[in-house]
């Protein structure tokens, strides 16, 4: 069955991936923005998910020519809202304990970007025992480990118990789970193994845990169409080891994929306003193009996704 | 739908109520030495009183299957004579040749009779024949309409039932469990709940399970609300897993 999963995983990816370069001048920062980011999430953010699509796409060798080539232009477009790493460098050295332009500087780190001030800058941090011991949920101090480890520099991270002290570490009962919950889980897996590039982050019972669970979990959201976390909880299926990447969830996701390339990231009515469009779906055309790409490269590279 | 039928529906869903709640006291040791017998005497429409006991099946001789003991004469006879009103079908295909629903039924139908067959003094007196085991008893690739009908088959996780239908839940124990925490997630206590008679079993029997039986049950037993047969249910899991070493009932 793995032969139809990889075909329609690239389908999914390239239209995402192109919807989001289509419309990528959507995605500017104002000109007057400062390191401060009165809203961060509103376009700072999705820039960062964005260049962390594009990052995956390039890293990932199974992309065809055309894919790679709009991956990077993603990412040329988030390098110049970021002033070539300026505002990423300036926000981290004004705030000091801010874990994001270390993560969002990680997604270009990965593709090959870099910027002198913000190396030397991560590499002071990293040996500050304030920013060690920032107090931060397990699964979110795994981001900030993976992002580090991008970034080249060390924070002194026990991989092995970091995971164990997250929600997915603790075999938790799985009819207990709730939406937040879900997206941290999926979370947890994507840190540990760099979303799919090293499948054996994840320890064992952990991914036999997912194993058992991954399939009721996309079962009961894909029940209720939500698709953003339907499609995350398949990016998890597709970083096991032994890939879990149900045909019949790729097909379900491909039918609901628009025409252009949008994903829908609920069942709620479509905005007809193209600016609306964008900023309700950004995110799920991400995650959607990550799914697919990371599908796409662990089905050629292993024996073979299974459906459960 | 029309007015009679609509009655006749409510007068058969409180007859249903009335005997699960009958049932639970006789479970619980309180209540008439003859609960079904007096349930049907007492019942003001005797027809409806024999479908309660024809759709409950198995389960009202739960207190004697879980226990071991006799049931009354009086309570094998009104059992037989809901047997007798309400009969099974003679052929009744599995699926997917014939209808998933009747093939239930036909099976619950038959652990009745397996139940009376053990539990009536004076020995047999019910010939029903076993329904075709058929394809359907495993998931093939649905584990999720698998444990659906695992759940309309529960009555059959009662002890001395056995045969094809438990036999194959022991062969499935992670479908079972995916069943449960689907049903869990989508707030469907009363399949939950029936599903966790066979993961009770599973766990009596020592079948290696991915999850805890007893906190699952405590979580249902939590969102029973006023429901008698839902109530029913988690009160025979609670039962089947008491009767593991090492357990107490709760």
């Amino acid at each position: 069955m793995t032969a139809p999963v990889t075909s329609t995983a690239h389908r999914i990816a390239t239209r995402a991936l192109g919807w989001l370069h289509t419309h990528r001048a959507r995605a500017g920062l104002p000109a007057d923005t400062t390191a401060d980011l009165g809203d961060p999430n509103s376009v700072y953010k999705p820039l960062g998910e964005t260049a962390l699509a594009g990052s995956l796409v390039l890293r990932d060798a199974a992309a065809g020519s055309t894919d790679k080539r709009i991956a990077k232009e993603l990412l040329d477009h988030s390098w110049a809202q970021f002033r070539q790493g300026d505002l990423l460098y300036e926000r981290q050295l004004r705030h000091q304990l801010m874990t994001d332009p270390l993560e969002t500087y990680a997604h270009f780190a990965r593709s090959g970007y870099h910027h002198e001030g913000m190396a030397r800058l991560l590499r002071h941090n990293a040996g500050l025992a304030s920013v060690r011991a920032a107090e931060v949920v397990p699964n979110r101090r795994l981001a900030i480990a993976n992002a580090a480890r991008l970034a080249g520099v060390d924070l002194g991270t026990d991989w092995d118990a970091l995971a164990r002290a997250t929600w997915l570490g603790a075999a938790a009962e799985p009819w207990a789970i709730d939406w937040m919950t879900a997206y941290a889980m999926t979370h947890t897996v994507f840190h540990l193994t760099d979303w799919g590039g090293r499948p054996e982050g994840l320890p064992v019972e952990m991914a036999g845990y997912l194993t058992t669970w991954l399939p009721v979990w996309i079962d009961i959201w894909r029940e209720v169409s939500q698709w953003d976390l339907v499609a995350e909880l398949m990016i998890v299926g597709a970083c096991l080891e032994e890939p879990l990447c149900d045909p019949e969830s790729w097909a379900a996701l491909a039918a609901v994929q628009h025409e252009d390339g949008l994903v829908p990231r609920d069942g709620e009515p479509v905005a007809e306003d193209e600016q609306q469009r964008f900023v309700d779906h950004q995110h799920t055309a991400v995650v959607a193009a990550v799914a697919g790409c990371v599908a796409v490269a662990r089905t050629l590279t292993t024996t073979g996704g299974t459906g459960a | 739908m029309r007015p009679a039928e609509g009655s006749v529906r409510a007068a058969y869903a409180d007859a249903i109520a009335v005997l699960a709640h009958r049932v639970l006291d006789t479970l619980r040791g309180v209540g008439d030495t003859a609960p079904l017998a007096g349930f049907v005497e007492g019942a003001a429409d005797p027809k409806a009183a024999l479908a309660a006991i024809r759709i409950i099946g198995a389960d009202t001789l739960a207190a004697q299957a879980l226990g071991g003991a006799a049931a009354h004469p009086g309570d094998v006879a009104a059992v037989r004579q809901a047997a007798a009103v309400f009969p099974t079908p003679v052929h009744v295909p599995a699926p997917p040749e014939g209808s998933a629903e009747n093939w239930a039924v036909a099976w619950r139908d038959w652990a009745t009779a397996r139940l009376l067959e053990r539990h009536a003094d004076g020995g047999a007196e019910t010939h029903a024949p076993q329904p075709a085991a058929g394809p359907a008893l495993a998931p093939n690739g649905s584990w999720q309409s698998w444990a659906v009908l695992m759940a309309q088959l529960s009555p059959l996780s009662l002890p001395g039932v056995e045969g094809p239908v438990p036999d194959a839940a022991r062969r499935h124990p992670v479908s079972l469990a995916r069943g449960i925490t689907r049903a869990m997630l989508r707030r469907d206590y009363p399949t939950a709940a029936r599903l966790a008679r066979w993961i009770a079993v599973l766990h009596r029997d020592g079948v290696p399970l991915p999850l805890d039986p007893a906190p699952l049950v405590e979580h249902i037993s939590l969102h029973a609300g006023g429901g008698t047969r839902l109530a029913l249910d988690v009160a025979i899991a609670r039962a089947l897993l008491a009767t593991t070493p090492g357990r107490t009932a709760g």
